[in-house]
């Protein structure tokens, strides 16, 4: 009884002595008037994810420690979308909810997966919180012809929401170019993981690949809990294509349709996707080339929606490497850039996040970013509108960029 | 339509069948002699394919093998430890599932067992996840999957009639254990009527725990299945697989092991099937559409009888 009750004034006295100790430091913390902020992220960060949302992070906090804003100290708030080992839209949802609700967050980045943003586009509206993504590609999200007015009801006019990837009519655009020119494929089989991001792209892609000329000989769909894909395959092969293109990512069977067309005589069929398949190489865990086993005849093809050639390329790797110790995503130094821009609006106009949100969306002022010159429009579309092609290498086990193609205007 | 194309989507529908088939027999056996939805036995199988992966990479590594084995004779070894393991390990874990998690609730309200079953479910989930990770990962495939019969435009795998072959003989070993062996009367004779059984002599408790242990070894073998066949494996397989090998475990009669045979490979008939004619979108609503239309005019499933005599 004695020694518990001694141990009971110890602790006490301990968080006495702990209370005092760090009141006075997180005042006086960053020598005088430097105020507390955050950027908020949200990504998916765990499970099969972690090829998508790990090297994202990586480039915000690459670029907050990189750049100061004077009478700032910048932290990275950051929140893991995915449940499961997947991105959920609702946790995303809970996720903005968490930030909006954080005042000290002044702007997000994320999230990286379109439906995703579907579910979070509404809160950060109404909430006044600006939003970039670095990935989500998805015309929905921005364009009022295509719904996004129906995301944004809050505050119409507002947006809260932009993005420094370009989008998905222009990424399946890219897609049926690789398919018709590059593998000089006639015919295609596309499939599609019934989600937000991969119908879309694969819409665009069989819109696409007809205008060229093609001929679309199936189109078929399987949701993320598909495992089994050969009698989808088996149908496929009876059709005889020339080129199979899926639109989703790899945690929604990317990796899994590939490797089985490998197992079913289907390897010399030229394969291509978008951005949710291009997520490292062989060697990362859970990436689309790491599930589909490399093969010496894997003939893959994969597009990012971002510049390649970004202007500074060896800088930013360096930078990159130091910190982290591995070569950047495909989508690092677009998490770089989106952050660049909030932390010149910090510096411009304070953490207030009206004014943040009021500078980022202001359709006049140019950014300098690791991705170069660009602008949004009046919906938060970049005005670049780039689309870097990559093959699987097999020498490496890894994607290898081949081309960058800009479609100017075309797609908006 | 092309008979090669007709033949080569049988092979496939008869390949998925059979894990399908191999499931259900576990939710079926369990369910006929205690009346319990085994719900975490879709995790049993995939647990049982996450110890094929441990026991695939570690006789890979002092074999020397890291994909499909050239080598008959080793093939057959590697084959026959990597099932002896991972059914026996899971039979175990069967074994325990049953002993701490639903006897202690044997004779409580119905629902208290399925709680706990839902409960286990979520624990091997989170234990997998713990020890292997929370990602997808690969299986090494030791039998080549490019290795096939030609017959006309139609590749049949060595790969495909091996797991067809596999589990028709599993199925046939249990129904030669289950209607001639002591143990099997026993099992068939607790299943009816677990009080009488008791009086003639029979040890419930042995008798359930094996039952427990082969549904569960089966699971395991299913799970070596899915390595070989998929080459690959995650831990949120066992939920969708469960579904469906516990939809097929209905279909058939749930309590009869012929029915969960026969549910297993209907199962994979409707989702084939639904593919080929154009509406692979649409598999689960049709094969849940054919569930629903088969209980309301037959509730106890194909080939369920009525279990009249259950107090």
């Amino acid at each position: 009884m004695r020694v518990l009750r001694l141990g009971a004034v110890i602790t006490t006295a301990a968080l006495v002595f702990t209370a005092c100790s760090s009141s006075p430091s997180a005042s006086g913390g960053g020598g005088g008037n430097v105020q507390e902020v955050k950027i908020g992220v949200d990504l998916p960060l765990s499970g099969g994810e972690t090829p998508n949302g790990g090297p994202t992070l990586n480039g915000v906090k690459l670029a907050v420690s990189k750049i100061s804003v004077p009478g700032y100290h910048v932290t990275v708030e950051a929140e893991d979308d995915a449940v499961n080992g997947v991105h959920d839209p609702n946790q995303g949802a809970k996720n903005i909810q968490t930030l909006v609700n954080d005042s000290a967050v002044f702007a997000v980045v994320g999230p990286f997966n379109s439906s995703v943003a579907k579910a979070e586009i509404p809160v950060s509206n109404s909430a006044g919180l600006i939003q970039c993504s670095p990935a989500n590609t998805n015309p929905s999200l921005t364009k009022p012809d295509q719904g996004a007015k129906d995301l944004r009801k809050t505050n119409p006019d507002k947006i809260a929401y932009v993005r420094v990837a370009t989008t998905d009519d222009i990424q399946g655009a890219a897609g049926a170019d690789i398919a018709y020119n590059v593998a000089g494929a006639k015919s295609s089989y596309v499939v599609d993981d019934t989600e937000t991001y991969g119908k879309g792209l694969a819409d665009v892609f069989v819109d696409q690949f007809q205008k060229l000329g093609g001929t679309l000989v199936g189109r078929d769909g399987a949701g993320k809990n598909v495992t089994d894909y050969t009698s989808l395959l088996t149908a496929a092969k009876a059709k005889n294509p020339g080129f199979v293109y899926f639109g989703g990512v790899t945690a929604t069977g990317g990796g899994l349709l590939r490797k089985q067309m490998i197992s079913n005589g289907m390897g010399s069929i030229p394969f291509g996707g978008g951005d949710g398949i291009n997520d490292g190489s062989a060697a990362t865990a859970s990436s689309f080339l790491n599930l589909a086993g490399p093969d010496g005849d894997m003939n893959s093809y994969s597009t990012v929606a971002a510049i390649h050639d970004i202007p500074n390329p060896d800088q930013f790797k360096a930078d990159y490497k130091a910190m982290f110790n591995v070569d950047p995503g495909a989508y690092s130094a677009s998490a770089y850039a989106c952050t660049q821009i909030f932390l010149e609006a910090l510096g411009k106009v304070g953490p207030d996040r009206e004014k943040v949100r009021a500078y980022v969306t202001d359709t006049t002022h140019k950014y300098n970013t690791a991705l170069g010159t660009l602008s949004f429009d009046a919906n938060g579309d970049t005005s670049q509108h780039i689309i870097s092609y990559y093959k699987f290498d097999p020498s490496t086990k890894d994607w290898a960029f081949f081309k960058q193609k800009d479609f100017g205007s075309s797609g908006s | 339509m092309d008979p090669g194309y007709l033949l080569q989507q049988t092979i496939n529908f008869l390949t998925i069948g059979a894990i399908y088939a191999l499931i259900a027999l576990g939710y079926t056996m369990v369910y006929g002699i205690i009346e319990l939805i085994n719900f975490a036995h879709g995790d049993v199988f995939m647990v049982g394919s996450f110890v094929t992966l441990t026991v695939l990479t570690t006789l890979g590594g002092t074999l020397g093998f890291d994909g499909a084995i050239s080598n008959p004779l080793l093939l057959a070894v590697v084959l026959i430890v990597t099932f002896l393991v991972a059914m026996a390990v899971m039979g175990i874990v069967g074994v325990l599932i049953e002993r701490f998690a639903y006897r202690p609730l044997r004779n409580a309200p119905r629902l208290a067992p399925l709680i706990t079953a839902i409960g286990m479910s979520f624990i091997l989930q989170n234990v997998v996840q713990v020890i292997w990770g929370p990602s997808p990962v690969i299986v090494p495939q030791i039998i080549d999957v490019h290795a096939a019969i030609r017959i006309g435009d139609a590749s049949i795998r060595y790969l495909s009639l091996f797991i067809i072959a596999l589990a028709v003989v599993l199925m046939i070993a249990l129904q030669v254990f289950v209607r001639q062996t002591r143990l099997g009367r026993a099992m068939r004779s607790t299943a009816i009527d677990r009080e009488a059984a008791m009086l003639m002599g029979v040890d419930i408790n042995t008798t359930i725990a094996l039952t427990f242990f082969i549904g569960s070894a089966l699971a395991g073998a299913a799970g070596v299945v899915q390595g070989l066949y998929f080459g690959n494996t995650v831990f949120t397989i066992g939920f969708q697989a469960g579904l469906k090998a516990f939809t097929a475990a209905v279909l058939g009669g749930i309590g009869n092991t012929t029915g969960a045979a026969l549910g297993g490979f209907l199962i994979g008939f409707i989702e084939v099937a639904s593919t080929v004619v154009g509406f692979s979108r649409w598999s689960e609503a049709i094969v849940f559409s054919i569930l629903v239309l088969v209980l309301v005019f037959r509730p106890t499933g194909i080939l369920g009888q009525q279990l009249a005599e259950r107090a």
